[in-house]
């Protein structure tokens, strides 16, 4: 036995210092779910161009109007008919339009308020809708109750409501907003709740209900990270289709008035002189589309990197 | 699935319904000023001059349309005093013992009571609440005709019953003698061929616009010019008229060309145009539509779901995406815009109108883009879902090939969340597509709504908002029950489903 034992040298060794926090750790690297959403994200460079210019878009939307200071009320040129109907020329980038105003400023004004109104829409509904939806698709007592009222809300006549309520609460950003969202939410809700209806009783979460776990942390922790995706799908269609609503609704004369510039109203108006002069229908059409496809190619591939599934 | 459970489903749906004209009912009455219906009516505007004359018609307009009762002291007195007798002179007089009785007594009830600014006589009124109206509307809503339904004092001797006998146009028919229609079931060579006239909705008539029409009538009346044909009355004499005889209904004052042509009391009636109704045109243009969008986006969602992420996927994702980023009104001009150029095509509907076939092709094509587009997405979507299930895999391993995989076992379960939607689908048909009809001028529901709205036609739009929230609820079911039916391991009862 004795030719077999090691001797072993004091020198050669040292106490190891014992550290609790340290001995919880495990050595993987650290996971960060947004993290890794980003880089899913970024790892398609078509799509990061088109987010950069939808980035520039927004902002030079945002900042261009207050340079130009156009004010739809002031209409410089309306009694010079040389300056009407100008095409897109060197001097007039855009050219002007059917009262002598530069199609450029009018375009981005109106920009502005559609992208401030269809953001500011998309985030109360998806607040309002996500939350709701969720509750709504968890409690089966609930769902009896709120079934009646999404076949009440959603069957109130659409127009009715925009129109009475414009001319109640009077033309304006914060009505059309109003308007746009007062009966929305109950479609996001809708969808939601099926969403949360398919994955409620699934076998984790049957199991996560066994161990105890509290209603609202299963609808924070194991039902919502599933749904990003889905919600994601969502937005990357609603901002586009509020827009279009503002436009039908700017068509029905229930939009922002006179006072304010809008894309909607630009395209309900200068449709009419789509034969004639073309720029002025395919300018605000143009802008509207590169803002609304790029809108959509963004969300749709945040959509599939934010999916836990491709996660795995 | 169970009788039980569809009717607790229409009972539910009732209550729906309710609330929902509850609502309407608030936001018609109770939110826009009252004052502003008149703003469209010539008649008011006529009366600008007599004080007296326009406060009965603007208060007597409100009672039909059920704001309020309204009473005038010289009605109340007529109940209590003999006509021309010198009590009713005396009590007419402003500051009368009378008056002021008549004055406290309606106070006491709850009328306000104000006088004319001429005459100084008293009326009073009383708003009625919106829930008793919403009562009121639907105890009237459904009208059935019966031998007493007239009332007419000048005619005592009208005889009430029925009988059968033969419309001036040969049909077979229910005579009525003392109800509003003379005709209650008859035939003709019209579709659908057998017509009723016993049991009517009832809406009320039309006010400010389409003035002394009924809703119904507006709706489902024959636009255009009347369509004439040499015809024989009942006594006899012969003449060029659209006449319908099975819309005889009583009138009470006949006149001398009446008497020449009818036997009876029987002289209102409705004439033959050559356009479709409001409801048919929607209906035809929406029906059409329907048919294209069906025929082309299914087979293409099919199409690019085989072909994923090749060349035809990538050209109907698009079309898709146009279709999503683009605003119907600019998508429907340029549409527009581009066939009036390559076809010989009208560019609204009015120039060849409804006879011509050339009218109706844009519209319905225009209507169907946006449809074409969600269906082929949709079902895009469904048969990429059903292409990685297990069933298909067997089904290859079993030997079959890709066409009788997708015809046979893909698509059949596929459609169903398709299958779902078709009768929302038509139900919209009748509402009409407000953007559409409006480019193309066509003159069918779309428009109806917001030019009720705009004009304050409130009877029209309380009428449609019912008609289109009954509809479109009893659609949801239609589609539920579909979806039973194309798919039986769906119930809709199950307590422990997963939706």
């Amino acid at each position: 036995m004795e030719e077999n034992s090691v001797k072993y040298d004091s020198d050669l060794f040292e106490f190891a210092s014992y550290d609790k926090d340290e001995s919880e750790h495990i050595a993987a690297p650290k996971y960060s779910y947004w993290k890794s959403v980003w880089r899913t994200f970024v790892k398609d460079k078509f799509t990061v161009g088109v987010a950069i210019l939808l980035l520039i878009l927004i902002l030079f939307a945002l900042i261009q109007p207050s340079v130009s200071g156009y004010d739809p009320l002031i209409a410089p040129n309306i009694n010079n008919s040389e300056m009407r109907f100008i095409k897109p020329c060197a001097e007039h980038i855009f050219g002007t339009d059917n009262v002598g105003n530069e199609v450029f400023d009018v375009v981005w004004a109106g920009a502005k308020n559609s992208i401030i109104i269809s953001f500011v829409c998309t985030f109360i509904t998806m607040v309002l809708g996500v939350v709701i939806g969720a509750v709504w698709g968890f409690s089966k007592k609930i769902d009896k109750w709120m079934l009646e009222v999404y076949n009440v809300v959603a069957n109130v006549p659409f127009l009715l409501l925009a129109m009475i309520l414009s001319y109640v609460l009077g033309a304006g950003m914060g009505t059309l907003i109003f308007v746009m969202c007062v009966t929305e939410w109950v479609f996001v809700a809708f969808f939601i709740r099926t969403q949360v209806m398919i994955i409620r009783d699934r076998e984790y979460n049957l199991a996560s209900k066994c161990l105890g776990t509290s209603n609202w942390t299963m609808i924070k922790n194991n039902i919502l990270p599933y749904l990003i995706s889905v919600i994601m799908t969502y937005v990357s269609r609603m901002v586009p289709s509020l827009i279009s609503y503002e436009v039908f609704l700017s068509y029905m004369g229930l939009g922002l008035g006179v006072t304010k510039a809008s894309l909607g109203r630009m395209i309900s108006i200068y449709t009419s002189y789509m034969n004639g002069y073309p720029h002025l229908f395919w300018i605000p059409v143009t802008v509207l589309a590169i803002l609304s496809i790029s809108l959509y190619i963004v969300g749709q591939k945040l959509a599939d990197a934010a999916d836990p599934r491709t996660h795995m | 699935m169970s009788k039980g459970y569809i009717r607790n489903r229409l009972l539910r749906s009732v209550i729906s319904i309710l609330i929902i004209m509850l609502i309407v009912f608030t936001l018609v009455y109770s939110l826009v000023p009252r004052n502003s219906i008149f703003s469209g009516d010539d008649g008011y505007r006529k009366l600008a001059a007599k004080p007296d004359d326009k406060t009965d018609y603007v208060y007597n307009i409100w009672q039909k349309l059920g704001y309020l009762t309204f009473v005038r002291s010289s009605d109340y007195f007529q109940t209590l005093y003999a006509v021309d007798s010198p009590e009713m002179a005396e009590a007419l007089q402003p500051g009368s013992e009378a008056a002021e009785q008549f004055k406290a007594k309606y106070e006491a009830d709850g009328y306000t009571v104000e006088a004319y600014t001429k005459s100084g006589r008293y009326y009073a009124y009383k708003d009625v609440p919106i829930i008793k109206h919403v009562a009121i509307w639907f105890a009237n809503l459904i009208k059935i005709d019966t031998p007493w339904s007239v009332k007419d004092e000048n005619n005592p001797d009208l005889k009430r019953g029925l009988s059968f006998g033969l419309t001036e146009s040969g049909g077979v028919a229910l005579i009525g003698s003392g109800t509003t229609h003379k005709y209650l079931l008859y035939t003709d060579s019209h579709f659908p061929w057998l017509h009723q006239n016993i049991i009517k909705l009832n809406f009320g008539d039309s006010y400010p616009t389409y003035q002394g029409l009924d809703v119904m009538t507006v709706l489902f009346q024959t636009q255009g010019t009347e369509v004439k044909r040499p015809v024989t009355y009942a006594t006899g004499k012969e003449g060029e008229s659209g006449i319908i005889f099975g819309t005889l209904t009583y009138k009470t004052i006949l006149d001398r060309m009446d008497r020449q042509k009818f036997t009876d009391n029987y002289a209102t009636f409705r004439t033959a145009k050559n356009q479709p109704s409001m409801i048919g045109t929607s209906f035809i243009i929406g029906v059409f539509s329907l048919l294209i969008a069906y025929g082309l986006g299914l087979p293409i969602g099919v199409l690019m779901a085989r072909q994923k992420d090749k060349l035809a996927d990538k050209l109907g994702m698009v079309y898709i995406i146009f279709i999503i980023a683009v605003p119907s009104l600019a998508y429907i001009y340029l549409f527009r815009y581009l066939a009036t150029a390559a076809f010989d095509l009208p560019s609204v509907f009015t120039t060849y109108g409804a006879s011509d076939i050339r009218s109706w092709i844009l519209p319905t094509v225009s209507l169907a883009l946006p449809s074409i587009a969600g269906l082929m997405l949709w079902t895009r979507r469904y048969v990429v879902d059903q292409m990685s299930q297990d069933y298909v895999k067997f089904a290859k391993a079993k030997g079959l090939n890709q066409r009788e995989i997708f015809n046979g076992h893909i698509f059949k379960n596929a459609i169903i969340p398709i299958a779902q939607g078709i009768p929302a689908s038509l139900a919209g048909c009748i509402a009409g597509a407000i953007i559409t009809e409006s480019i193309y001028a066509v003159g069918g529901m779309g428009k109806m709504l917001p030019d009720a709205i705009q004009q304050h036609n409130n009877v029209m739009v309380v009428a449609l908002a019912f008609l289109f929230a009954t509809i479109s609820v009893l659609s949801v079911l239609a589609g539920d029950i579909i979806l039973t039916k194309v798919d039986p391991r769906i119930s809709l009862t199950e307590k422990a489903g997963r939706s």
